[in-house]
């Protein structure tokens, strides 16, 4: 009985830590200071099972096989338009208020529109210049979920 | 009984024989495989290499592509279309640059769309450390074509997913 309640307890641990609340470390400093170089947290992969990211929204963007991801936030939905001027986001033209970001930005990019089934999304540390910067347009079958905190 | 025993053996031997034949004889998505673990071997830099391996290497790295060979890369200069001796020589290049890598690749996932046609999609990791002291960590998610030529497997196309476009 013991050694049955021992594999349903590690079967439970597999899939749901495996599966549905995947443990990651946070490596790089695009998220500063909303989320530290080092931190430990979790991707809850349910998040966006019956709903679609909203705008600041913090998501897990799949990078590369199902171990790496990029933790970003969502600033554009599909068919809206981002543009940054002087290190202020905007889109659709209208300015939009980031309470979350806290380091200088200069950024300058011209304006695009988000195309169909995409997410644009961003870090919070703009301080570095836009070509250092992993940001952009990405497919919302990457998205994996949200960190947990 | 002992028709009994005569027909256990047979059985127990049949069953070894289709394990034999499933483990020891390679299947074609073992044969890709090992094309990417001998890639991997290749570009795969230790300190204490010589110039002998590391010419050795150099020449093998090309015999792992078809000619010509595909490499995209959004908004990479590497982007084009090369022969094997320009895929030798870039690697070279590139590699002269390191004291240490480390090429691995994961998540391996191989399909067959067509006779003599694999597409493997994959990730790579390449970390290592520069000659002049600094770190580099680099994961890729990657798109490979592989065609079968004289019953080997070479690399058609490489192209590195743009995961995120600006």
């Amino acid at each position: 009985m013991f050694l049955i309640r021992i594999f349903l307890v590690s079967l439970f641990a597999y899939l749901f830590f495996g599966f549905l609340c995947i443990p990651f470390t946070i490596q790089g400093i695009s998220m500063e200071p909303t989320y530290p170089d080092g931190g430990v947290n979790f991707c809850w992969r349910l998040r966006y099972l019956f709903s679609e990211p909203e705008r600041h929204d913090v998501v897990a963007v799949r990078f590369a096989g199902s171990r790496v991801m990029l933790l970003k936030r969502v600033v554009a939905r599909e068919g809206e338009q981002v543009e940054f001027r002087a290190g202020r986001l905007y889109v659709n033209g209208r300015e939009i208020e980031e309470p979350y970001v806290h380091f200088p930005c200069n950024w300058n990019l011209p304006t695009r529109r988000v195309e169909k089934d995409c997410v644009y999304v961003v870090g919070d540390n703009r301080s570095m210049p836009i070509e250092s910067h992993h940001f952009g347009q990405t497919s919302r079958v990457r998205i994996m979920g949200r960190p947990l905190w | 009984m002992v028709k009994m025993k005569y027909l256990l053996v047979g059985v127990l031997m049949v069953i070894i024989g289709i394990v034999l034949v499933v483990t020891v004889l390679p299947s074609e998505e073992k044969r890709v495989k090992k094309r990417f673990h001998l890639l991997s071997d290749w570009v795969s830099k230790s300190p204490e290499e010589n110039s002998l391996t590391m010419l050795q290497k150099m020449k093998d790295i090309g015999t792992l592509f078809l000619e010509p060979c595909q490499l995209k890369a959004q908004g990479d200069s590497l982007s084009g279309s090369y022969t094997r001796q320009e895929i030798s020589a870039y690697a070279s290049s590139a590699r002269s640059h390191f004291f240490e890598i480390d090429f691995k690749f994961y998540d391996l996932r191989i399909a067959f769309p067509e006779k003599e046609v694999a597409k493997a999609t994959l990730t790579a990791r390449l970390t290592g450390k520069l000659k002049t002291g600094e770190q580099v960590d680099e994961i890729r998610e990657l798109d490979c074509l592989m065609k079968k030529v004289d019953r080997k497997w070479f690399f058609s196309q490489i192209e590195a997913i743009e995961v995120l476009k600006k």
